[in-house]
């Protein structure tokens, strides 16, 4: 039913086609920045063609080349600052989510989550259901998501690591993180070779700020499993760049 | 392969319509719960319309599975184009009337009179379009006489539209226009299925970039959507069977998606 090796062919083909006009744009931005030089170049060089029979207004001929250099200042310029627009950015964005954490911190801690010198986690914060009398919108908002809670039931009774899995990568992707944190130690206790369920593990630890914690995990596991991704994490980790 | 990862989420993509498959995506529940109080309400006619694939079939067998529970209730998914036909049928199927005579409007009427119910009979139309115009105006004239209720559907294309606007906007009948799903409610169709199905492991295999790209190809479409991964698992089926080293289980491959978007058209190529 399926021709496998003939849709290879029309996938290559519509990916030569959809970078086609990307190489097209490239090329032509070559080009013209080719032409530009030359036409530069000739353009200096027909200014000097030009002046050098008035040699004896001369400083006004120097003060003419100059003007001609001066005009690609502007453009080393602009790529100068491009070039450090680069670092300041990423520097904007690195302490963010510092700064989104203590919010974070205030999560609720469940039982398992077990720490012993947590005096920058709170206490959970009284539930907050304010709407719970408006049955119709708590209703609603019940629908807009996927039904987390009845899954979780599940995870309880099938205990299915990949049902682990997938609460743990959920919460992590809502910013739950200690609810990440729990589902992801769930599931490595049932399947410890499952890499993600390590990678959530130890990023929902850096997201709770035990970021020691998490280095010493990523350690661990990387010994026993020789993993890439968990080796990648904690370079990332340990060079302040993990977002 | 009898135990093939790939076979069942494969084939919960088929593109067909069963009240018992519906899922409860934010918007499409709205819709759903606005729909059921317009049928309580002593409207005479309910249009449903929107572009095809956005799930009007499916609303409409949800509507028709859960009213007839509690009261008389047809369903027409495939049209009677013939007007003859169509009133002979509602004749007998709504008011048990199997006549012998040439059916006329006017003696169908007689004859939804004759019959009383507690409440006004609801018939649903899908794939009202297909409708001559002719009968939709006899269609109209029964609402009008209150011996049926009517909910149709409608595909919402440029032609279709004047017909909605000939037929529906003049009068004081309840439309409701359905539309392709945003990205989360994408992600939560999908999701939903497969849980359903307890697929778990492969409902894990869908990132947020993959969920953006078959955004992307499918612009929300839930039959596009439906097409797409059903191609995209018998894809995988395939591989699963020949290269199963190929397969990574921890995201879907672009290229496959997009490979499975050339097989069912979404992308020409
Ligand atoms: N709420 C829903 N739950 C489950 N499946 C749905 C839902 N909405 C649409 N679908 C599926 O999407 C496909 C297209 O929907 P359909 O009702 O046939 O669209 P339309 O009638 O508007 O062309 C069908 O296969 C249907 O099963
Ligand atoms: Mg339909």
């Amino acid at each position: 039913m399926l021709n496998i090796r003939d849709l290879e062919r029309r996938w290559l083909k519509y990916k030569i086609k959809s970078y086609a006009p990307y190489l097209g744009a490239v090329f032509t931005i070559l080009l013209v920045s080719l032409i530009a030089f030359y036409n530069s170049l000739s353009s200096t060089v027909a200014n000097e063609e030009i002046n050098l029979p008035l040699t004896e207004n001369s400083s006004e001929i120097k003060a003419n080349n100059t003007e001609t250099v001066t005009i690609l200042e502007p453009s080393m310029d602009f790529v100068q600052s491009f070039q450090t627009t680069i670092p300041e950015t990423q520097i904007a964005t690195a302490p963010a989510p510092q700064r989104a954490l203590p919010p974070q911190q205030s999560i609720p801690v469940p039982k398992v989550l077990n720490i012993p010198s947590s005096t920058s986690i709170k206490a959970p914060p009284p539930a907050i259901s304010p709407l719970s009398g408006d049955k119709s919108l708590s209703l609603n908002r019940n629908e807009s998501k996927l039904d987390i809670e009845s899954v979780e039931r599940r995870f309880k009774e099938t205990s299915n690591p990949n049902l682990g899995l997938f609460i743990a990568r959920y919460h992590y992707d809502h910013g739950n993180y200690s609810e990440a944190y729990n589902f992801s130690l769930k599931t490595n206790s049932m399947n410890s070779k499952i890499d993600e369920s390590w990678i959530i593990f130890a990023k929902s630890l850096v997201k709770l700020g035990r970021v020691e914690q998490a280095k010493k995990t990523l350690h661990l596991y990387i010994s026993e499993s020789n993993s890439e991704s968990a080796r990648s994490l904690l370079d990332s980790i340990e060079q302040g760049t993990f977002k | 392969m009898e135990n093939s990862l790939f076979s069942k989420p494969r084939d919960l993509f088929l593109d067909v319509v069963n009240p018992r498959d519906y899922v409860q995506i934010d918007s499409v529940s709205h819709m759903y719960q606005s729909l059921k109080n317009s049928v309580q309400k002593p409207l005479k006619m309910i249009l449903l319309f929107g572009k095809p694939g956005t799930g009007k079939s499916m609303l409409l067998h949800k509507l028709h599975h859960d009213l007839s529970k509690h009261q008389k209730v047809l369903m027409f998914d495939i049209p009677i184009v013939d007007e003859d036909d169509f009133l002979r049928v509602l004749a007998q199927r709504i008011f048990g009337h199997s006549p012998r005579e040439v059916m006329t409007l006017t003696r169908f009427l007689e004859i939804a009179e004759a019959v009383s119910y507690p409440d006004v009979p609801i018939v649903l139309l899908d794939e009202a379009q297909l409708y001559s115009s002719s009968l939709m105006e006899k269609i109209r004239l029964i609402s009008d006489a209150r011996a049926i209720k009517f909910v149709i559907t409608l595909h919402k294309t440029d032609k279709e539209d004047v017909i909605a606007k000939e037929h529906f906007q003049t009068r004081i009948w309840e439309s409701i226009e359905l539309q392709n799903a945003s990205a989360e409610e994408l992600k939560v169709y999908i999701q939903k299925k497969l849980l359903k199905a307890n697929c778990f492991d492969v409902a894990n295999m869908f990132n947020d970039k993959n969920m953006k790209l078959i955004t992307s190809l499918t612009k929300g479409n839930y039959r596009d959507t439906n097409k797409l991964l059903f191609s995209l698992f018998s894809l995988y089926y395939w591989y699963e069977e020949n290269h199963p080293t190929l397969i990574k289980y921890n995201a879907l491959k672009s290229k496959w998606i997009e490979m499975a978007a050339i097989h069912t058209g979404l992308i020409r190529a």
